[in-house]
């Protein structure tokens, strides 16, 4: 599948995404230029209908940006932007300048204080809060979910690290809210966490396979015993395990992609989580054993990688977390068979 | 990366209509089959049912309808495939014809050969094997050493197959085989078509499996002669027509719904009162469930237009046969009843056919080493 987006994309990443980019961003220095390339391009658009600055692709297109940053390891809150936009724009809130990031779902309390909107509560493990202006999150008033754009600059951050030296900070909130700033959810979408997953998923994606192409090219490269190491059987059998599981993360991450705005995607996003975070693990691991001591060094770039992906595997929901979701919903679901159960799964009706 | 590229299969996929239709005819159909028949589903042999399918135009969809088919898309062929090996059915009375060697012989054969053969396979009626391994060459095909030679009016056939199933029922073999020499490793050989019926000298005889059950069969050729016409597509090209034939054997729903009917007896036990660990592994086979069935879909799609998705197809069995073969030992981990060949406890008794059958399913149709070195070669591994 050709797309303009995702290779103006491609083209920026190559350019200015690099390893010591993304190992100034691990030591907190938040790469501003870049965000501004990327705003200049209108990236952090793209999940946003056309009319409120997007580019009028396929959801399932503009998400595919996230596995390009993914493959990049591009050290920026570019998915949670974009959903952040698309979640405010859904609600009818208006689109806010800068970058943003999203929390998951009803760890806030929201309540009518006097006229006005109160928001109070703790919400971990924020991406990238410290560098972003705005959080977006969910949280219920009177039984009804609502979606909140919170200024960064009014709540309390106390920065935290994810493996990869991300910035997952924990955040305290206790602030009035005006009309501009919370609105009922327009649908659940699976909330927060759902939309989350998404993102990981396909950013998982990309970086797997980034992975696996600096593991063939240093199997391809490296000699021992007078010849290449991908000469031996061993070698290429973990390649080939790789490249499967690889493309089973990328796929279950685009099934999800698009389902996106579908009653599917309950469980499709289940299924993406859990699968591209169990390739995951097996990625990393004979992405590492492949590259041998070299690898686990902190010079060389592998690092930034499998780091991601296995922070990744726990946020918005671990896949123990989404396995149970998913499980519950095959053993409890009124289907006459589990076959038919799957096949339900996938299936594409209208979300009303 | 385009080896690990899946595109998603095209929108209106489902063909729902088609699959409540599959659905209805297969509840009549197979109304009286136990859940330890419907586990041998693919193993199942029934030219009744073979024809019963076929009269409802679900035998050869994707044939053009000159030749007798439907000129249906491999999509909908795929949710027809599907739902049969979802339930359980006996489909392999039709299954190779319609899954490889009908559109073999559609790409490849001659007006007469199509006008022969492929209505017959559309109506259900031609049970076809497949004449490729020998005693001395497994993974290693291109190792054949069944000799085809030219004599008049035809070719004078020596050599032993092995492995061929369903050899002893079936009405035809397209085998493979040297019809000449070449310092190209894959040169020289080429595919015949052998009516099994019809020719002499072939002696075919049955190698039970571990299971105790008859599919494989030996098929010795002894001064076996065939005639001009049998030849199969162009003399010297069967390397490259057998390789254009395995994106179609490798990538179906075959490749991991082997183990599907004790998938359906564990979530039946499981659906009463489940734990939370046992539900969590049950969300996780559901996830690479769901996940094979996008990407079998999607190579369904890819050979929809035209092309040859051969390195994704192996990928797809390569997951698949993990998948299917790590059933019994999930089924174990969750549920404690032992295995009891025949038993009449229904759970017991799928396990015990399943547990058995598992081995063969990363052999069959391509050994997982050769998968792997075939997706190695294709990721660039110089």
């Amino acid at each position: 599948m050709e797309s303009m987006i995702h290779d103006m994309a491609e083209r920026l990443f190559r350019d200015h995404v690099h390893h010591r980019l993304r190992a100034d961003a691990a030591a907190g220095q938040c790469p501003e230029t870049l965000w501004t390339r990327i705003e200049e391009a209108g990236l952090h658009m793209a999940l946003v209908p056309e009319e409120a600055g997007g580019f009028g692709v396929p959801a399932a297109e503009a998400l595919g940006l996230v596995r390009v940053a993914g493959a990049h390891g591009l050290p920026l809150p570019l998915a949670e932007t974009l959903i952040a936009n698309a979640v405010l724009a859904g609600a009818g809130l208006a689109l806010p300048r800068g970058r943003l990031t999203i929390a998951e779902d009803a760890a806030l309390r929201l309540e009518r204080r006097g006229g006005a909107l109160h928001a109070s509560g703790h919400l971990a493990m924020v991406p990238f809060a410290r560098w972003a202006d705005r959080i977006v999150t969910i949280a219920a008033l009177d039984g009804v979910n609502h979606v909140l754009s919170l200024p960064v600059k009014d709540l309390t951050v106390t920065p935290a690290q994810d493996l990869a030296g991300m910035p997952r900070d924990d955040v305290a909130v206790d602030l009035a809210l005006t009309d501009a700033d919370a609105a009922p959810a327009y649908r659940s979408m699976g909330g927060m966490r759902g939309l989350g997953a998404l993102v990981r998923s396909l950013a998982t994606a990309g970086a797997l396979e980034t992975i696996l192409r600096m593991s063939v090219e240093y199997a391809n490269d490296r000699v021992q015993f007078g010849r290449p190491i991908g000469k031996f059987q061993s070698i290429q059998q973990y390649l080939a395990t790789m490249a499967g599981e690889t493309a089973a993360a990328r796929a279950a991450a685009e099934m999800a992609a698009g389902s996106y705005d579908t009653a599917a995607f309950a469980l499709t996003v289940a299924a993406a989580k859990s699968r591209s975070g169990e390739a995951a693990q097996t990625v990393g691991a004979l992405a590492h054993q492949i590259h041998g001591a070299i690898g686990y060094t902190e010079e060389h770039a592998l690092h930034h990688f499998t780091k991601r992906i296995w922070s990744w595997q726990d946020e918005f929901g671990t896949e123990l977390d989404w396995n149970r979701e998913l499980g519950r919903a095959a053993l409890s679901s009124p289907h006459d068979t589990f076959w038919h159960f799957i096949t339900d799964s996938t299936a594409q009706g209208v979300l009303t | 990366m385009t080896l690990t590229a899946f595109p998603p299969p095209p929108s209106g996929a489902d063909h729902n209509d088609l699959r409540q239709e599959v659905r209805a005819f297969l509840a009549e159909e197979l109304a009286d089959f136990s859940p330890e028949k419907r586990a041998k589903s693919w193993n199942g042999f029934s030219r009744d049912f073979s024809r019963k399918l076929a009269q409802r135009g679900w035998v050869g969809m994707t044939f053009p309808e000159e030749y007798g088919g439907h000129a249906r898309s491999a999509l909908e062929r795929y949710v027809v495939s599907e739902e049969l090996l979802a339930a359980g059915a006996p489909v392999i009375a039709h299954w190779i014809a319609d899954r490889q060697s009908g559109p073999l012989i559609l790409a490849k054969g001659t007006e007469e050969q199509k006008r022969a053969i492929v209505p017959r396979i559309a109506a259900g009626e031609l049970c076809f094997c497949i004449g490729m391994s020998e005693p001395d060459c497994g993974s290693d095909l291109a190792a054949t050493r069944t000799v085809a030679t030219e004599v008049e009016g035809g070719f004078r056939v020596n050599g032993t197959k092995v492995w061929t199933t369903y050899a002893h029922v079936a009405d035809y073999m397209i085998l493979f085989c040297r019809t000449g020499k070449s310092d190209d490793r894959h040169g020289g050989m080429s595919q015949l078509l052998v009516d099994l019926k019809a020719t002499k000298n072939i002696q075919i005889s049955p190698i039970i499996d571990m299971a105790g059950e008859h599919h494989f069969n030996q098929v010795i050729f002894d001064d076996t002669f065939l005639p001009s016409d049998a030849l199969l597509g162009e003399k010297g090209e069967g390397w490259s027509q057998v390789m254009s034939e395995l994106a179609f054997e490798r990538s179906g729903p075959e490749r991991f719904l082997s183990s599907f009917a004790l998938i359906e007896e564990l979530i039946r036990l499981l659906r009463q009162d489940a734990t939370e660990a046992q539900q969590a592994e049950i969300g996780r086979l559901s996830a690479h469930l769901m996940v094979l069935r996008q990407m079998s879909r999607s190579v369904a799609g890819m050979l929809n237009v035209g092309k040859n998705p051969a390195l994704q197809a192996a990928i797809v069995k390569d997951l698949g046969a993990l998948f299917e073969q790590d059933i019994p030992r999930l089924a174990r981990s969750l549920i404690s009843r032992p295995a009891v060949p025949g038993g009449r406890d229904s759970y017991a008794a799928v396990l015990a056919y399943t547990e058995l059958a598992v081995p063969s399913f990363s052999l069959r149709g391509g050994t997982r080493e050769i998968l792997r070195g075939i997706i190695a070669r294709g990721l660039g591994l110089r």
